[in-house]
């Protein structure tokens, strides 16, 4: 399989909005579609000694649904998030700080949490702090007929037969993270990890974009 | 049930199947006529005064991985595993420094432990009772002047409820203890017995004390004692009694008890030592280990030392 | 010696066995631990199961009850799968409700059971919009030294497949419910989800895979937790996970694949064996 047959997708479209918060070291609002999700990174900071560790920054991932009540797959959000951000960032720089990122889901219709691993690393760019590489999430369903869909809709998700999600590092475009729900095939998971792969691309330019648009604003 | 938002819950109004089972409904009079069987034996083929002993095949010490020191007891379906950490330094500036070292103690049961319900993941009345007491009882035996300001996690899990809980947590305690090495005063062993109808059963099953709670005739003595003992100083550590019983019949059951106690005690200093030998031949084999090595790597440095001079 | 050597320095205690090609236990990097496995070990659960990974030890227990369906879903029963960490089994964990870390490992275990479908839940309904089983499975923790999902998943499904529900007559006029205790039938599992876990290494020179981590080896890899799950049924993947650390060498990445299978096959024997 040759990368450049898959270029041709397209995903949602995306819009961004940097420095949404005042008060936070970093925040941003990403909209997927009709997903969206605000974060905002604050950091480093002082945290009790207990919390704190010599070698790395302690990172903090606090994710509130639009429900409002706290529930177990919260948890699981949070760590996702969580274990890919400290592959990003480069904690070895803020020695015994923390740092606390919020994530308020506004909207869910399919992707959340692919969403919330971007607006997480919009939130991260636009803080500044120091990181290795940024993070793109790509996400596919598979229908009954075993055919891909790429950043599916919600009803498409709500009938799919397996859904996978994917995160890339900007760097060598390895697999950072990797969750799916569903029953699937070997080929199939293997086609999926190359489409999302290709499809990374995409995100990757529009954090550019975002990015190169704010840049003059500030300049 | 309140809504427990850190796991995953079931509906509001689940009951268990066995409420309507036909055996759910009997009566005292029924259960009673049940208790014996025409030879005078229990259910499970016990005299009324047989105990069902720690089996030293199946008690043993040293069995989580991850613990300072750790025990598991069973008698007979009774299932108890305990552990032990090591102690840590009280923190935090509210509390005063103490000079006595604490003591920390857990009891849980499994949610599927007891065979009338299941039982909640929070830990009700049932369980803080029972760590309260085995607090009380492993207090006056551990050295606690020996590391002040320090406490210890003592935690104990009931796999499986059949009777005599709190005699089976705390002789597990007390070989976890053993096991972890923490100084004690003497070793502990506990026993219990289950009063019906003036009837002493010694070390009851859950069904017979369940009968012992649900007899209400003010007449005759009816009721549970738990009792720990140590063995050679010969002084009790903590006497729990619930139930109506006349001073008569608690003079006698101590008795009783005191006795009991001392058998369990032979089995109980027979696991400790298998323990010791155990660790003796571990370490030995430990140290063999390390002499080979350290052979072979002085055979390395002569060969070394040989290409040095050689050139 | 060597106890000292790992407390002080575990960094370099373990980057002084891979680079010998061997894991602290003795272990090649693609070794598994042995499995003891035991159905029904525990009497007043309706079903059980304990296992042994080397180290590791998790016990499983349902309870059964009954209740109403739930209005939107009136021909469904439930199955509430938990895991808990008790303090008891690791030093990290303190007493209290569940922290973040047993609340994920729920999530994975219960998310995997489901994605399997293993367990029809309309197999679960006794009369539609009155009366569906209730399965409790708690899964606990004994002793934690890594590798604990492949232990839960395990478990779980041995104890589903001994599990047997008992017969109940439901009269849909007074509403009046019996269970006959000495007439049942096996649960129908179809269906066989295992899990396998891995850890990646970062090493100097390439990131190295290890098949079925201790605790110790989990978290010189970054974190807590292995760091890729994968998870077959019977000849189909149903969950492909994987959390931070270390990148996957790509030329490793069938392989691992591979391995997961294999070991399925392996677990699935050891769970036939252990309930015929």
């Amino acid at each position: 399989m040759v990368a450049e047959d898959f270029k041709d997708f397209k995903l949602k479209p995306m819009k961004c909005e940097l420095n949404y918060l005042s008060k936070s070291d970093g925040s941003a609002i990403l909209a997927q579609g009709e997903t969206v999700v605000l974060a905002s990174v604050n950091g480093p900071l002082d945290i009790k000694i207990t919390s704190q560790s010599m070698e790395k920054a302690t990172l903090e991932v606090l994710f509130s649904a639009k429900g409002g009540k706290p529930n177990v797959s919260d948890r699981f959000k949070e760590s996702v998030i969580r274990q890919t951000c400290e592959t990003a960032i480069l904690g070895c720089l803020y020695p015994r700080t923390g740092i606390t990122v919020t994530i308020q889901e506004l909207e869910d219709f399919g992707g959340l949490l692919t969403c919330a691993v971007n607006c997480t690393c919009l939130a991260l760019l636009n803080s500044g702090l120091s990181m290795k590489h940024v993070v793109a999430a790509v996400g596919c369903a598979l229908d009954d007929s075993g055919n891909l869909v790429l950043e599916p809709t919600y009803d498409q998700i709500q009938s799919a037969a397996a859904t996978m999600h994917f995160v890339f590092d900007s760097r060598a475009k390895t697999l950072v993270t990797g969750f799916t729900t569903g029953i699937f095939s070997e080929g199939a998971y293997d086609e999926a990890l190359e489409r999302c792969r290709a499809a990374s691309d995409l995100v990757f330019d529009f954090y550019r974009e975002v990015v190169a648009t704010y840049c003059k604003v500030i300049g | 049930m309140p809504f427990d938002y850190r796991r995953f819950n079931g509906p509001e109004d689940s009951v268990s199947y066995k409420r309507f089972s036909e055996d759910f409904l009997r009566t005292y009079d029924e259960l009673y006529k049940d208790l014996l069987d025409e030879n005078g034996k229990r259910k499970d083929g016990r005299a009324l005064n047989e105990a069902r002993s720690l089996c030293t095949s199946i008690s043993r010490t040293n069995i989580v991985s991850q613990a300072k020191g750790s025990a598991y007891v069973e008698l007979n379906k009774t299932k108890v595993i305990c552990s032990v950490f090591d102690p840590r330094e009280i923190t935090g500036h509210q509390n005063e420094y103490s000079w006595f070292g604490q003591i920390y103690c857990e009891v849980k049961f499994a949610p599927f432990s007891c065979p009338r319900k299941r039982r909640q993941l929070v830990p009700d009345s049932d369980e803080k009772a029972l760590s309260a007491d085995l607090k009380k009882a492993l207090e006056t035996v551990v050295r606690r002047d020996k590391f002040p300001n320090f406490q210890m996690d003592i935690f104990v899990y009931i796999l499986e409820h059949d009777g005599g809980c709190l005699s089976a947590a705390i002789n597990a305690a007390g070989l976890a203890l053993a096991d972890a090495v923490v100084p004690m005063y003497d070793i502990v062993s506990a026993s219990s017995v289950a009063i019906i109808n003036d009837q002493i059963i010694i070390d009851p099953t859950e069904a017979e004390e369940h009968l012992a709670l649900m007899y209400t005739d003010k007449e005759k003595n009816h009721g549970l004692v738990t009792m720990c003992f140590m063995h050679h100083l010969k002084q009790f550590t903590d006497f729990r009694q619930i139930g109506s019983v006349d001073a008569e019949c608690v003079l006698k059951v101590m008795d009783i008890l005191e006795k009991e106690c001392d058998k369990l005690m032979l089995v109980i200093k027979k696991i400790m030592v298998s323990n010791v030998v155990r660790q003796h031949n571990e370490h030995k084999v430990l140290l063999e280990e390390a002499k080979f090595r350290e052979e072979v790597l002085q055979s390395k440095v002569e060969e070394w030392r040989k290409l040095l001079n050689a050139g | 010696m060597s106890d000292v050597y790992k407390v002080i320095h575990p960094n370099k205690y373990f980057n002084d066995y891979i680079s010998l090609n061997v894991r602290p236990d003795g272990r090649k990097f693609d070794e598994q631990r042995s499995i003891k496995l035991n159905a029904n070990a525990i009497s007043n659960a309706d079903a059980s199961a304990l296992i042994k990974c080397g180290n590791t030890t998790v016990v499983c227990g349902i309870t059964l009850e009954l209740a109403t369906p739930k209005a939107e879903e009136p021909d469904h029963g439930f199955l509430v799968t938990n895991v808990e960490l008790l303090p008891l089994c690791s030093s990290k964990f303190k007493p209290g409700p569940p922290s973040d870390y047993a609340q994920v490992i729920s999530n994975t275990v219960n998310d995997i059971i489901k994605n399997s479908k293993c367990i029809d839940l309309k197999d679960l309904c006794i009369v539609s919009d009155k009366l569906a089983w209730v399965l409790y499975c708690d899964m606990v923790c004994l002793d934690n030294d890594g590798s604990i999902i492949d232990a839960c998943i395990t478990t779980l499904i041995t104890s589903l497949k001994s599990l047997s529900l008992p017969a109940v007559s439901f009269d849909v006029e007074t509403e009046e419910v019996k269970v006959d205790i000495s007439n049942k039938t096996l649960l129908k599992v179809t269906g066989l989800p295992v899990a396998t876990s891995f850890a990646i290494y970062q090493s100097p020179e390439s990131n190295i895979v290890l098949t079925d981590p201790t605790t110790f080896e989990e978290e010189m890899c970054g974190g807590i937790g292995a760091n890729l799950i994968v998870c077959w049924n019977q000849g189909l993947l149903c969950g492909v996970q994987k959390y931070g650390g270390g990148n996957i060498p790509t030329e490793s990445q069938k392989n691992l694949l591979q391995v997961a299978k294999k070991r399925s096959k392996l677990v699935e024997e050891v769970i036939e064996t252990c309930l015929s």
